[in-house]
Formats: C-alpha cells, sequence, structure tokens
C-alpha cells in the first residue's frame, strides 16, 4: 500500500512516522478524553477508530497526512502532526495534537515546525493554515509560537473556528526561524522551565 | 496491496478519490437512511479515507464495487470489522444506479469467496438494520440465516445474519 511510502522525518528529540495499527490505543486513550473536547472528541470506541482509519487512507488519497510523533529516546507515542485536508476544508492545515500527559514538553512545537518546513521544502506549499478552535488557547498560544497570524478574511470550516495563516518559507528564513529554532532547542535544556500557562 | 476480485459484471477494486462523488450521493441521499444517513457533505471523503485505513489496520477490508466496462462505482462491499463490532462481517451497499440489478449479490459472492478462501471465514455473518428488508432479502438468498441482533452505539439495533458453512473454495477465480 502507499502507506509504505510515508517518509520518516526527524528532529532532535523526536521521530515522525506513518500511524501504526499498533500506535492505536495511544490514540484511543486521547479521544477519548476531555483532551481532544476542540478536535470534534470525545469520541466513541466505534468513532475513534473510524478516525484512526480515515487518518491512515488520508495519506493514501491526499498523498500525505497526519505523522505518529514518537520520542527518538523511548519510541513511545506522544501525539501526531502533518498535513489534514478533508473534504469540508478550504484549505491545507497544518495540524497536531499532544496526547495529555505529554503537553508542556515543546513536542508539538518541534513536530509541526518540522513538518511545515517538509511541505514547504519537500511539496512545495506556498502556505498553509491552522484551523483552532478559538477556545483552544494552548493551540493558539503554539499557532502564535509557530509564527503564525489570525487570517480573518480567510474562510472558516464551520464559522466556530479560527483560522491561524503560517509564515511562508521565506519569512522563516530569518528572525522568525531562529526565534523558534531557539525555543525548540531550549526544551532540550533540562534545567529549562516554559514560562506562563501550559504549553503544548 | 489491496487485491482486485473480478465477477461476470463487476470489479471489486481499492477505493480512489474518483469514488467520492458518486459515494457522496448516495450518503446524502435517502437510501443510506438504514446505515445512519442521510449524512453531511464531506462524510464521504472520510468515508473513503477510513475504507482504505481500514485495510491497513486489518490486513482486509471493503471494496469498491465497480463496472467493470465503466469502472464507475456500484457500491461498497468486502470483509469489514470496525472497532465496537460483535465479531468480523461480510457487508455490503450498493448506490442508486445499481438497485434491482442483482449487484449486491454478485459482489456479495465474491467477497464471501475471498473471505473463506483468504481470510479463513467459514461462516461469517452480516449485520443489517431491521427497517432494510432489502438487505434482509439478500441475506436469505446468500442463505443466511438470523441469529439474534446487538445495538450499537451509532446505527442503533442491528441483526445478526448467519452466513451458511461451506468448503472452502481455494485457488483463483
Amino acid at each position: 500500500m502507499g502507506h509504505r511510502d510515508i517518509p520518516v522525518l526527524e528532529t532532535e528529540r523526536l521521530v515522525l512516522r506513518g500511524p501504526e495499527p499498533q500506535d492505536y490505543p495511544d490514540f484511543k486513550a486521547t479521544f477519548a478524553s476531555y483532551r481532544s473536547r476542540f478536535m470534534g472528541g470525545p469520541l466513541n470506541a466505534y468513532e475513534t477508530w473510524m478516525l484512526y482509519a480515515a487518518e491512515i487512507g488520508h495519506w493514501e488519497i491526499r498523498g500525505y497526512g497526519m505523522w505518529m510523533v514518537h520520542l527518538k529516546e523511548t519510541g513511545e507515542t506522544v501525539g501526531m502532526a502533518g498535513g489534514w485536508f478533508p473534504a469540508k476544508w478550504p484549505e491545507r492545515e497544518i495540524a497536531w495534537i499532544i496526547w495529555p500527559d505529554k503537553a508542556g514538553k515543546g513536542y508539538a512545537l518541534e513536530a509541526a515546525h518540522r513538518v511545515r518546513r517538509y511541505f514547504y521544502e519537500v511539496r512545495g506549499w506556498e502556505t498553509a493554515v491552522s484551523y483552532i478552535d478559538p477556545k483552544n488557547l494552548d493551540s493558539i498560544r503554539l499557532a502564535e509560537r509557530l509564527g503564525c497570524r489570525k487570517d480573518a478574511d480567510a474562510p472558516s470550516i464551520d464559522g466556530s473556528d479560527a483560522v491561524y495563516r503560517h509564515p511562508t518559507l521565506a519569512q522563516l528564513q530569518g528572525q522568525l526561524g531562529h526565534g523558534i529554532a531557539m525555543e525548540i532547542a531550549h526544551y532540550r535544556d533540562p534545567l529549562f522551565k516554559p514560562k506562563g500557562w501550559a504549553l503544548d | 496491496m489491496i487485491p482486485t476480485l473480478t465477477t461476470d459484471r463487476l470489479i471489486l477494486r481499492a477505493p480512489v478519490m474518483e469514488d467520492a462523488a458518486p459515494l457522496a450521493a448516495y450518503l446524502q441521499g435517502p437510501r443510506s437512511a438504514t446505515v445512519g444517513g442521510p449524512f453531511p457533505a464531506g462524510e464521504a471523503f472520510d468515508r473513503l479515507c477510513a475504507l482504505l485505513g481500514h485495510w491497513n489496520l486489518r490486513g482486509y477490508g471493503r471494496w469498491i464495487v465497480a463496472d467493470r466496462d465503466s469502472n464507475a462505482a456500484l457500491g461498497i462491499v468486502g470483509p469489514y470489522f470496525p472497532m465496537d463490532w460483535p465479531e468480523p462481517e461480510i457487508a455490503w451497499t450498493v448506490f442508486d444506479a445499481a438497485e434491482g440489478r442483482g449487484i449486491a449479490h454478485e459482489a456479495a459472492l465474491a467477497a464471501r469467496d475471498y473471505a473463506r478462501a483468504e481470510l479463513g471465514w467459514h461462516h461469517p455473518m452480516s449485520a443489517i438494520s431491521p427497517s432494510n428488508t432489502r438487505s434482509a432479502a439478500l441475506a436469505r438468498r446468500l442463505g443466511c440465516t438470523p441469529e439474534g441482533d446487538f445495538t450499537h452505539p451509532v446505527y442503533g439495533r442491528l441483526d445478526i445474519w448467519r452466513h451458511p458453512e461451506q468448503e472452502v473454495r481455494h485457488g483463483t477465480s
């Protein structure tokens, strides 16, 4: 299946691989939890499994999709990040979800920054957005740390979500990209403690 | 790899993006009422993705049933086992254009043969909504017998139709 062609991406702390059957229990636990409230959840067992199947199928239908984010050191999964473009989406999204007990360590920042670079450099995307529930403050903060700006002119999915426009590849070349890289590097410092509210 | 099966009039093949339009017409139309519909626009894409993901997660799944000549999608048939299902089943769904032509019967036979030969399913079940009388009639035609029901959190009550045990037919079709 085309699924096997999913590229493996690496960062300092993370390995991003295609979603596999054995990763399903971690996904299920998150979508059964309150954590999933901004992503259409919580879902029952049937809905969760179908969504996971759809995450895998998205790779074959679109040629890209959501990676499973693993810690390099232990192999355990901490969440998912990637490109997401179902039928109702006005344009291609860079999306992420981090398991509830893995939040606050900068994994979503590191993973989303990496997949964005892949889409820009390898797949030739010129722009991307993230659709975020206005109440999902952690995700909005993450979008801002990724350099996104709220795009009031862009169509949303159904009017209940805010559109955050990602910086272009050119915009990421300078100070903005350095700042993001520096923040990601901070998380590798065992003494680093993020300031402010809980961060993904 | 998703295998391809052929019958007299049909090809059972992997889902592709082009199947989204006929699938959407079915899901948004009145004929999907017995499977929880009608569904909103956008559902077809998610279902198409989930069809492919099912193959990946289980190693088997449902095919798009297409016209052998035109390759146009006529329905969805095959071995099916989502989470929360009592046991694996042989499932069938046909779109408007396939109604009344024996398409579901022809495809279900091919799928059942495949499930027996390749998956070792000797007498699987099919789960059918009590309101879906046409589907129940097809189950009878396939030699199935009613065997109780179960209640699904999304689909409500579903009747279990048990397929007859038959010899495994090895080899190619």
